[in-house]
């Protein structure tokens, strides 16, 4: 079990680690790259000496120009661990930790609601759909949720807006809570937050539930048929044990892989959603700076958002033992490895990750 | 012949996938002949800018007077040019990796499997964002292999595991006896194995390409030049559609023709999959 945690977190580590480099070599060393382009503007304006050009771009970006490459390199990974990723261009008077850590609570508050009610509804309409199956119910839902799945969420969000927010304007049009009530825990704030957060919340359930239930369905079925069931009910256990023990939890194991995939694209659904409701979340800042050519803070947003997806996968693979013991137990793991052709087969058919391939 | 004899057969069975299809060819000769017969720009007009739907324009006009359905038709091109090209390279990086990792197995395989990992855990579309706002470009090539940086590492796994067990059948061991060199081993014995995989993947790629490549111009990430669907919208937006009633038909069109696409693409993808799988394919 340590061994499993211990792989794992090294695993995240690179990732970060990869994420940092990139984003070093994104503001660095891309032909026409944003460091060269302010020091080039800079000295443009006049009036600077190359020094204090170097100091100006040294405070935004964490980099010093000059001298050499590698050395350049260390000091932004260095900086990076140590949370320091500069200050956005456009607001030099704050940093991008703190814009980003402002903006982090809304992205998770909004995605972490989405997913665990997509993931709850999908769930009962897929197993449902299983235990029905052929029935003029199954059918149904089947046509309305591969139909639902398909629609990419930007436009459900446009949708909304244009007819809830605009055309009947039930719903704030955006931001995260009204401006009229005072942050703090009191009933009329955390009222208008609910009351902001509903058509964000709307747009990624709708565009993701139906993925989760086609695939809970798929996994139902399967186990459906499998021999340990017929199995349990030859051996005259009760309905209720069989759908609870037997055919749920089995059921449920592709899901919860699943459900790692999936967090990383409904952080990458924020950005567009973010956006639309103008939202202040990691997604709407990670836009608005591409939009502002502020590349320190779309590389902190990026690598925020990496960071989530990360974290959450890694809570997963904890979670993932509680489900499936056969995880933590070398012995099985061992055995599930030896044979890998029809029970790895099974596992990966339904590795289409939820919302497309651009998780 | 065996193939499209199976696909017409599911097809004839299953209308939502008959439909999908027939839409998918639509969009397909739309997007190779449209341009030809349909152009834009030579009937700008303000004193017609957003007219409601009428025999000349059957879908209204936009700010600057012209058609909206001779923009669709112009813009299923970019489209679906830059989908099925970044479909294409996902699903020929994730064949061969998988295929390669799968087949030959040991150090190969434990390097290549951590790779892909980091790219499945990265997220796609931020990372697409990122690399398409600093290279700024239209040009349909690069834009596709953008959009396919990280979706090839998914069909990688499930190719993968396919191989893994194909490694031990017997058409492979007799194979290997035969002293087969790897490159045949892998394009002969292997790739027409996992059809399957390949051809639906190839289908739910575009979808995904297309989802990605309409944001990257919603957002304006990727430059607005031309006529796309995601310009389209993204015009509309920043002209305040969403305020207006007049240009409802100017914002909704782009989007009704994304949607109908992805959903045909998927009802298609459907009955591809009973195709190949057996079990599926029962009557």
């Amino acid at each position: 079990m340590a061994v499993y945690i211990a792989k794992r977190l090294a695993m995240a580590l690179v990732i970060v680690f990869i994420v940092v480099s990139l984003s070093f070599f994104m503001i660095r060393l891309m032909p026409g790259n944003p460091m060269s382009a302010l020091q080039a503007q800079l000295q443009m304006q006049g009036g600077l000496t190359p020094e204090q050009i170097q100091q100006k771009i040294n405070a935004i970006y964490g980099v010093t120009p000059t001298g050499p490459l590698w050395q350049q390199y260390l000091t932004y990974v260095g900086n990076a661990f140590q949370g320091d990723l500069g200050r956005p261009i456009t607001n030099p008077g704050t940093t991008v930790v703190a814009v980003i850590a402002q903006a982090l609570p809304w992205t998770i508050l909004v995605v972490a609601v989405s997913l665990v009610i997509s993931f709850l509804v999908g769930i009962a309409i897929g197993s449902s759909m299983a235990a029905l199956q052929n029935s003029r119910f199954a059918k149904v839902m089947t046509f309305v949720v591969s139909l639902l799945s398909a629609i990419p969420n930007y436009l459900v969000a446009i949708v909304l807006l244009y007819l809830l927010a605009n055309t009947w304007p039930i719903f704030p049009t955006g931001g995260a809570y009204s401006v009229d009530v005072t942050p703090g825990p009191n009933l009329p704030y955390v009222g208008s937050l609910l009351y902001h957060a509903i058509l964000p919340t709307a747009a990624y359930v709708i565009t993701s539930f139906g993925g989760w239930a086609l695939g809970m369905k798929g996994s139902a079925v399967s186990v459906l048929g499998a021999e340990y069931v017929r199995a349990a009910e030859s051996r005259g256990l009760s309905e209720r044990r069989i759908t609870r023990s037997y055919v749920g939890r089995n059921s449920m194991l592709p899901m919860i892989t699943q459900l790692a995939l999936s967090v990383g694209f409904m952080f990458g659904g924020s950005v567009f959603i973010e956006t639309y409701f103008q939202y202040p979340g990691v997604g709407y800042y990670m836009i608005q700076s591409v939009n502002q050519r502020d590349y320190s803070l779309m590389m902190g947003c990026f690598l925020l958002i990496t960071i989530s997806v990360i974290v959450t996968n890694l809570l997963v693979d904890l979670l993932y033992p509680l489900v499936d013991p056969r995880i933590a137990s070398p012995a099985a793991r061992k055995r599930a490895a030896d044979t890998p052709p029809s029970a790895a087969a099974a596992g990966d058919s339904g590795a289409v990750p939820v919302g497309g391939s651009m998780a | 012949m065996r193939f499209a004899s199976d696909l017409w057969r599911i097809l004839r069975n299953d209308k939502g996938a008959l439909i999908g299809g027939i839409i998918v060819a639509i969009y397909c000769i739309v997007a190779i002949i449209g341009p030809w017969i349909v152009q834009v720009g030579n009937d700008q007009d303000p004193n017609n800018a957003y007219l409601p739907p009428s025999l000349t324009h059957p879908l209204g006009t936009d700010a600057l007077g012209e058609g909206v359905l001779s923009q669709i038709i112009v813009g299923a091109r970019p489209i679906m040019i830059v989908g099925v090209l970044a479909a294409a390279i996902q699903v020929a990086v994730g064949v061969i990796v998988g295929l390669v990792s799968g087949y030959v197995g040991g150090v190969v395989d434990g390097v290549i499997m951590r790779i892909t990992d980091v790219f499945l855990t990265i997220p796609g579309l931020p990372l697409v964002i990122v690399i398409a706002s600093v290279i700024h470009t239209s040009n349909p090539v690069v834009l596709a292999l953008v959009l396919s940086i990280t979706a090839w590492a998914g069909l990688a796994r499930a190719i993968r595991s396919q191989a893994l067990s194909l490694r031990s059948s017997d058409f492979v061991e007799a194979a290997r006896l035969q002293g087969v060199p790897l490159r045949n081993m892998i394009g002969r014995q292997l790739l027409p194995n996992v059809g399957p995989y390949v051809a639906i993947h190839f289908l739910l790629g575009i979808t995904g390409a297309i989802y990605a490549e309409v944001g990257l111009f919603l957002l304006g990430i990727a430059p607005i030049s031309g006529t796309n669907w995601g310009i389209m919208i993204n015009l509309a937006m920043s002209q305040g559609a969403l305020y207006t009633t007049d240009s409802a038909f100017y914002l909704f069109s782009p989007m009704a023709a994304i949607v109908i696409l992805q959903v045909a693409f998927v009802f298609f993808s459907r009955a591809l999959d009973s195709v190949f799988n057996p079990r599926l394919r029962v009557q």
